[in-house]
């Protein structure tokens, strides 16, 4: 059984990392007041987690350019005008309604990312995978999980050396005559799907060796991989904390006022 | 330039994420079973599918230029799945996909369910559907073969794009009519990287491990009635998929006729069916969709009865 020391009992975090999430999700929209109020909380559990909140809340950003596919919407709909006017050859129009959807998907997103953030700061990926699998994940997809966060770094580690590869052979003079580095599209899709199939049959041959050596170790069946091996004697006090928490939120969407 | 697929949490209304959610739970519990079936075989299927998980994001770093600022990068969910099989392709890239959500934030944990759905379930399990199923109508040829990948992973991402536009058109975040072409129209690029990367992984892995590739491809042809059936589907969701992109301008005669002002001379037809591709009571691309897929019938039908009238000459 391939174990690691760092393991701990993530269950309760993870509940609660879900139920706030969800909790955000549930949130009417332009609840502003009440996500200041849950960003300050998950603010202050990443900072009792070592996150500073400027750096957690520009962690939160990650998820930016998807607010990309809400921005039509302030333009778009054509209730609660808050503006109109011609902007050089382009007739605009702000919509209240439009705006208030898009912030509301955008502070959640962001507001969600945080929490997310938080769970993987305090807990290793192992530690996760274990207590997925402790919460009845299934097996096939609990040891997958663990062999892929096992050998990501090793195969990562072989993408980096093939493109160092690639780009050594793909040198060109620099100067004002350059020319494009490789061929064609087509030429450089070749290469580059290339390099993805001999990373596939190191993958393959390395699967190969895994299960010679689990063979070899007597195993049969499941490897158990991504087993918990420290229970939270706390789990049930953390479950019901992040009920309440959850209970929280949901109340003061419901009686907090909204912009 | 990436691709928009991973939905953060905060953009899918509640109700829309935990239904894909549980559309995702018993597609995968599917899969998990189908993998399970093979017996002893299903404990070395999990560790290949560990390591091909592990592969998928280390394939995802190779990335080539495409243009200008933007660059071409690995889904990977039509190559998993025609290395290791539909079912045990979607379980790696759920994997995957849960990873990255809970790892690197990229997607929410609520929109898990719809991502997995969007990539997993539509592209993985989907497009490698897709690929073996041209394979086996054009006849499994490696030309075939390579061609169903290709066409596959092109589709594969264009449909996640799309699932993903009206899963956040159905939750009020976004207008469809605008998200939907943009989308598509960034997405269509994205996926032809996506197609050539696969296509070329694929024929590498065809030349370097030919044993590999013969477990991994198709079984013999299918009978020709199971063929055209898969031809039919293909095209039809070919022609529904392009005919979102139907330009609602004049094409280039009317456009002169309109110009020159002899627009107005213009007979109508002494019958008109479905004047414009619209059916009544369908608008939009909706109405263009189902004109084109009568289209295909119409053309099937008109070769089948050609056909028949040939094989009845000649066996006269």
């Amino acid at each position: 059984m391939l174990q690691r020391s760092t393991q701990r009992d993530a269950r309760g975090a993870l509940v609660a990392a879900l139920l706030t999430i969800l909790g955000v999700a549930l949130l009417p929209a332009g609840s502003y007041l009440v996500y200041a109020l849950v960003w300050l909380a998950v603010a202050t559990a990443g900072a009792a987690s070592g996150y500073a909140p400027l750096t957690l809340a520009r962690r939160g950003l990650i998820a930016l350019p998807f607010t990309l596919a809400a921005l039509p919407l302030i333009f778009m709909r054509g209730d609660e005008l808050i503006w109109s006017g011609a902007l050089g050859p382009a007739q605009l129009s702000i919509s209240g309604v439009g705006l208030r959807v898009f912030l509301t998907a955008a502070m959640k997103s962001w507001i969600s990312v945080q929490v997310g953030t938080i769970l993987v700061r305090r807990y290793p990926i192992e530690s996760i995978v274990g207590s997925l699998r402790a919460l009845k994940l299934p097996d096939a997809i609990a040891t997958g999980a663990g062999l892929t966060v096992r050998y990501v770094e090793l195969l990562r580690g072989e993408a980096s050396r093939m493109l160092r590869a690639r780009s050594a052979r793909s040198a060109s003079p620099v100067g004002e005559t350059r020319e494009r580095i490789g061929g064609t599209f087509s030429w450089r899709a070749k290469v580059t799907g290339n390099l993805a199939g001999a990373l596939f049959l190191r993958a393959y041959a390395r699967a190969g060796r895994v299960e010679e050596a689990a063979t070899a170790r007597g195993a049969s069946g499941s490897l158990s991989l991504g087993s918990l091996i420290q229970p939270d004697a706390r789990l049930f006090i953390k479950v019901a904390l992040a009920i309440g928490a959850f209970v929280a939120i949901t109340a003061a969407g419901a009686l907090l006022p909204r912009g | 330039m990436r691709p928009l697929l991973h939905i953060p949490d905060g953009f899918l209304a509640p109700q829309v994420a935990l239904a894909l959610w549980v559309a995702t739970a018993v597609v995968i519990g599917i899969a998990l079973r189908r993998i399970g079936q093979r017996g002893p075989a299903a404990a070395s299927q999990t560790i290949l599918m560990g390591l091909s998980g592990a592969f998928i994001f280390a394939a995802q770093m190779f990335n080539f230029p495409v243009a200008a600022g933007t660059s071409g990068h690995l889904l990977g969910g039509v190559l998993a799945g025609f290395l290791l099989g539909p079912w045990a392709g979607s379980v790696v890239m759920a994997t995957v996909i849960g990873i990255q959500a809970l790892l690197f934030q990229d997607g929410g944990l609520l929109a898990l369910g719809a991502n997995i759905f969007n990539m997993g379930v539509i592209g993985t399990l989907g497009g490698t559907l897709v690929a073996r199923g041209i394979a086996a109508t054009l006849g499994s040829a490696r030309r075939a073969t390579l061609l169903g990948v290709g066409v596959a992973a092109w589709l594969s991402v264009m449909a996640a794009a799309g699932f993903t536009t009206l899963q956040l058109g159905l939750s009020g975040t976004t207008d469809i009519s605008i998200g939907l072409p943009a989308m598509l129209g960034t997405h269509a690029l994205i996926g032809l990287g996506e197609a050539l990367i696969s296509v070329s992984a694929i024929s590498f892995i065809a030349v370097s491990a030919p044993e590999i590739f013969a477990k991994s491809a198709p079984a013999a042809p299918t009978s020709p009635r199971r063929r055209v059936a898969a031809g039919l589907i293909i095209t039809a969701a070919t022609v529904s998929l392009a005919s979102l992109f139907a330009s609602t301008s004049p094409d280039g005669l009317e456009k002169v006729a309109t110009d020159l002002g002899f627009i107005d001379t213009i007979q109508a037809a002494p019958f008109e069916l479905f004047a414009d591709y619209s059916i009544p009571g369908f608008s939009g691309a909706a109405g263009t969709a189902l004109a084109g897929v009568i289209g295909i019938l119409v053309v099937l039908l008109v070769i089948v009865l050609l056909n028949r009238l040939a094989s009845a000459r000649k066996s006269s």
